[in-house]
């Protein structure tokens, strides 16, 4: 684990963090009529990249619209709404900025709206009615709780090489892993009733998912309950939390994975769905491949960051047990 | 199953039938909740979700006063040095296994007939399914209680770490299980609400066992 010392990894690991936060929150959300952003087109030769505006021309006498776009060449019509209700749920009025799927026709050299998918040129959150702005929490709320997991896992694996081995520094990274997992998990359940808040109105609703994580908080905060009543010799303390790490663990995939799937949730996935990671519109939603490139990045990332953080957190515990003896 | 085991059982039981101290303890614990929920809810109609929830609250709870004295009793009468001596450890954990299993449904027995007794919407629809749900469910508790008990009998503060180490284990046995519970309460044939719900109480009971089974003998020896 020398090179997760080095300052160039961490050096790295920021940087990359950065980067990927930033895109995370800087990327546009499509369609919902409130925001400027920039569109292209897929496919066609004929494609632009072009902002949409609305302004107080884009409204006739007779109250239609008509999309003024501005492109590389200059502002021009070149958009035109085929029917009002696409964008009259959000109540469009002059200023408002939105994006669209546009249709190019080349006779009429115009671009017809069709329905609303992607945006930016690199790439764009799906607009899912009632979510928003909130969808770029995806990129936050999932890799975390992902990474949890994987933070439990490999605590339990240590804590089975533990038993094993019979090594003191297994032990300490179980622990290690353990504490970063915990961290993990309250991160994701942070991030996860902001969610809530706004999408479905409460921080908590006991939602199957939120009482697997609730009770994930609750296993890992006994497990060093435990360990701190334990009135034992190190070795014994360490052989019996790890056997509790792993009698714990058996619970972990039933509530992460068996439960949620199984129970009516708001969660994607719910209630026997073979839902994708976002759907919860009438005509499903893709999600853009770069913004799927981008969770898979963080993801990486963030389980990066627990290597290192556990990592970190195992020394501190080796200098701690250093300097008691 | 070895002698040993059976001879643990035997003594078990022995000194259960002389003392009563664990079944009194438990059937009072019991009784004393379903009176506090029949106090609280005077004339109420009470749903079958209620219902599930309230018996395997009381069901769980009173398992949690009952079988955390499995080991611990060991522990504080000084037997446990003996028994170590005595019996292989795999025994030892089927003997205490059994026992607890033992408990855990003559628990449960006494909880469905004080429930049937007091509270007049305790109906049960489906009760072939409602039995297997239960089984499954109480043994879940004592499996897992078994190998706890093992583990606490070496901690300070023993008797108040048994509902906190169990509670989040056993979590998904207990959604499961409120959930079979209330669609036996509910339709007289549930075998296709309940299927899924059986499926994780057997999964979790067989895997939680064999783990336990495997990892006993690293707790009891010293």
């Amino acid at each position: 684990m020398k090179i997760f010392r080095s300052y160039l990894f961490l050096f790295a690991l920021a940087v990359a963090m950065t980067v990927s936060v930033y895109l995370s929150l800087a990327t546009p959300v499509a369609g919902n009529f409130g925001d400027v952003v920039t569109f292209k087109m897929n496919g066609t030769a004929n494609s632009t990249p072009a902002l949409l505006r609305l302004d107080r021309s884009a409204f006739d006498t007779l109250g239609s619209l008509h999309i003024i776009a501005s492109d590389r060449y200059g502002t021009r019509q070149l958009v035109r709404l085929v029917s009002q209700t696409q964008i009259s749920d959000a109540g469009v009025k002059p200023g408002h900025s939105f994006v669209a799927l546009v249709e190019y026709i080349p006779a009429e050299k115009m671009f017809v709206l069709g329905p609303i998918e992607r945006v930016d040129p690199i790439m764009t959150f799906d607009f899912i009615p009632g979510l928003g702005e909130l969808g770029r929490n995806m990129l936050f709320h999932v890799p975390m709780s992902m990474t949890a997991f994987l933070a439990f896992l490999v605590g339990t694996i240590y804590s089975i090489m533990y038993l094993i081995r019979k090594r003191p520094s297994d032990d300490r990274s179980a622990r290690a892993a353990s504490a970063a997992g915990l961290l993990f998990t309250l991160l994701a359940t942070i991030t996860g009733s902001i969610w809530a808040r706004f999408s479905w109105g409460t921080f908590w609703n006991w939602d199957p998912r939120e009482v697997s994580i609730f009770i994930l908080l609750l296993i890992y905060v006994a497990y060093f309950i435990l360990r701190s009543l334990l009135e034992e010799s190190e070795e014994k303390k360490a052989r019996i939390a790890a056997v509790y790490n792993i009698v714990a663990f058996v619970s972990v995939p039933f509530l992460m994975f068996v439960v949620p799937r199984i129970k009516q949730s708001l969660h994607p996935g719910g209630g026997g769905s073979e839902a994708p990671i976002i759907n919860t519109s009438s005509t499903p939603v893709h999600t853009d491949p770069a913004l799927l490139n981008l969770h898979w990045i963080m993801v990486i990332l963030f389980v990066l960051l627990f290597v290192w953080m556990k990592d970190l957190y195992t020394r501190i515990l080796t200098l701690e047990e250093r300097t008691e003896n | 199953m070895p002698s040993t085991a059976t001879a643990l059982l035997r003594k078990d039981f022995t000194i259960e039938f002389r003392t009563r101290f664990g079944v009194s303890a438990v059937v009072m614990f019991l009784l004393v909740t379903v009176a506090v929920i029949a106090f609280s809810t005077p004339g109420e109609q009470l749903s079958p979700s209620i219902l599930s929830a309230f018996f395997w609250i009381a069901l769980f709870f009173g398992g949690m006063t009952g079988l955390a004295r499995s080991f611990i009793a060991e522990e504080e009468r000084g037997t446990a040095f003996l028994l170590r001596v005595y019996a292989p450890s795999d025994s030892i954990f089927i003997g205490k296994l059994l026992f607890n299993l033992a408990m855990m449904l003559s628990l449960s027995l006494v909880s469905v007939l004080a429930f049937l007794f007091f509270f007049r919407d305790f109906v049960v629809k489906d009760w072939l399914m409602f039995l297997l749900q239960l089984v499954l469910g109480a043994a879940g508790i004592a499996s897992v209680s078994t190998i706890l008990s093992a583990i606490i009998g070496r901690a300070a503060q023993k008797g108040a770490l048994l509902p906190v180490l169990a509670l989040p284990v056993l979590m998904p046995l207990v959604i499961a299980t409120t959930d079979a519970t209330r669609i036996t309460l509910e339709v007289a044939n549930s075998w296709d609400g309940i299927r899924e719900n059986i499926l994780i109480l057997l999964s979790f009971d067989v895997a939680i066992t064999l783990v336990s089974y495997v990892l006993f003998d690293v707790i009891w020896k010293d």
